[in-house]
């Protein structure tokens, strides 16, 4: 448990001192609103579907770029083989990876959440409130696996490009149980009625984040 | 008597079709050092990162406290330190804050303790809040040093330790590798041209493409012009 929270406060302290991933996640949050907003046209489609469709969009683009972030800065002067090296559980390194890729995606959420009521005009209301179960599943599935991928891509030449061609393919089951889900509470819909787009993304967190754990140490060593 | 710490046998490692290591034979001893020389691309770094169990080898075995280093559990990649090429440091955090992270990897009791305590013997201790990436290449490689040798590793694996570092932290260097070896740890080492430690009697082995050549008499390599001396000069 040291380990964990040894690895993860550094990524904090980093983060805190340089403020880039949070900023960066942010930034390109509100970009992707932002071109949605003016590329679609809200008045053929239901306003709580294009907003739903734009939040994931967002936050698909954010979380690569969180995860990348995470493990870039242990490619710096190869600090990744110093953890390697030491005692730390490969795994246990992958779950304070994978917390902090999840706080860094989490803050970039509400500013996304935020942005998206302001941009499609919807109220801060209940349904808002609905939707943080909904992106807190989202988010944990992505994050496990764009965190595991960038273990992989982050080793070759190219990896940053390479990362989103792995990671949506993989993530289109959840994505499409996150917009059905987002949209539906959006609308008020409870979400007890959302029952099966909500298992299938506590299926795919699962899947993932287990993976992820017993994966990681063959995918971030050098062989 | 006491197991090696270190056995190789018939190791080999090749990167695609390319050959690094040929038939590496090579066992070590508690409290002894031992030079690897070779020139550039020889394989001295690929060696000790496959003693740290960093790589693995292509065929063959690297024993490192009787374990495989292919599978090297938590508690035997404890006693093992190693200065690379690369620092293994953040740049954004001070001195201290690296060591004091590292210190708690290693579940060092006091990590902030220990930290100051690391600073002061490889003389950072008046840089200890300054950022690692304000520091100089030789200040990185001392604060390198510490980071290695702060969990007191029962063997050291230094690539080209006193590379760029000035007349002051080699024989701060020095002296921390003459201190490990006293205290019964072995130390692996790799250089170009081999320094004379003071104190410290070092086997040196040469490393010519991929192949281990058996030990060298040390009065070959100084013939060679190979050993440079730390001290006096």
């Amino acid at each position: 448990m040291s380990g964990f929270s040894a690895v993860l406060r550094k990524d904090l302290r980093l983060e805190l001192r340089s403020g880039e991933s949070t900023l960066a996640l942010l930034a390109l949050s509100m970009l992707v609103l932002v071109v949605l907003v003016f590329a679609l046209d809200a008045g053929r489609v239901r306003s709580v579907d294009v907003a739903a469709g734009a939040l994931w969009v967002a936050m698909v683009f954010a979380g690569m770029l969180g995860a990348n972030r995470a493990l870039l800065a242990e490619r710096d002067n190869g600090a990744i083989r110093g953890l390697l090296l030491s005692p730390l559980d490969p795994g246990t390194l992958y779950a304070a990876k994978l917390a902090a890729a999840l706080i860094f995606m989490a803050v970039a959420e509400v500013g996304a959440v935020i942005l998206m009521v302001l941009f499609f005009n919807l109220e801060f209301d209940a349904s808002i409130a609905r939707l943080a179960p909904i992106l807190a599943l989202g988010a944990i599935g992505f994050s496990a696996l764009a965190t595991l991928l960038s273990a992989i891509t982050g080793r070759t030449r190219g990896g940053d490009m390479l990362l989103p061609i792995l990671a949506v393919p993989i993530f289109v089951p959840a994505l499409i149980a996150g917009v059905k889900a987002s949209a539906a509470a959006l609308a008020g819909a409870p979400l007890d009625s959302m029952d099966a787009w909500l298992k299938i993304m506590v299926a795919f967190d699962v899947l993932f984040v287990t993976a992820g754990y017993l994966l990681f140490e063959h995918v971030v060593g050098e062989g | 008597m006491a197991a090696p710490v270190v056995e190789i046998h018939n190791l080999a490692k090749t990167y695609g079709l390319a050959p690094v290591l040929r038939e590496v034979q090579f066992r070590l001893m508690p409290g002894a050092g031992a030079f690897v020389v070779g020139g550039n691309g020889a394989g001295k770094s690929t060696l000790l990162r496959i003693l740290a169990g960093l790589e693995a080898p292509s065929s063959g075995n690297a024993i490192v406290f009787g374990q495989d280093t292919r599978k090297l559990a938590a508690r035997y990649r404890r006693r093992i330190g190693m200065m690379a090429h690369q620092s293994f440091l953040y740049p954004n955090l001070t001195a201290c804050e690296n060591l004091e992270f590292y210190a708690e990897l290693y579940s060092i009791a006091e990590p902030r303790v220990s930290a100051e305590l690391w600073l002061e013997r490889v003389g950072l201790a008046d840089v200890a809040n300054a950022r690692v990436r304000t520091f100089s290449r030789g200040m990185e490689q001392r604060l390198s040093a510490a980071r290695a040798m702060l969990a007191e590793p029962l063997l050291l694996l230094l690539d080209e330790p006193f590379a760029s570092l000035d007349h002051d932290g080699s024989e701060i260097v020095a002296s921390l590798i003459r201190v490990a070896i006293e205290r019964g740890a072995a130390v692996i080492a790799t250089a170009h041209a081999v320094p004379e430690i003071e104190g410290v009697e070092f086997a040196v082995y040469e490393i010519s493409h991929g192949r281990f050549a058996s030990q060298v008499h040390k009065e070959e390599v100084r013939r060679g012009g190979r050993i440079r001396s730390l001290l006096g000069r």
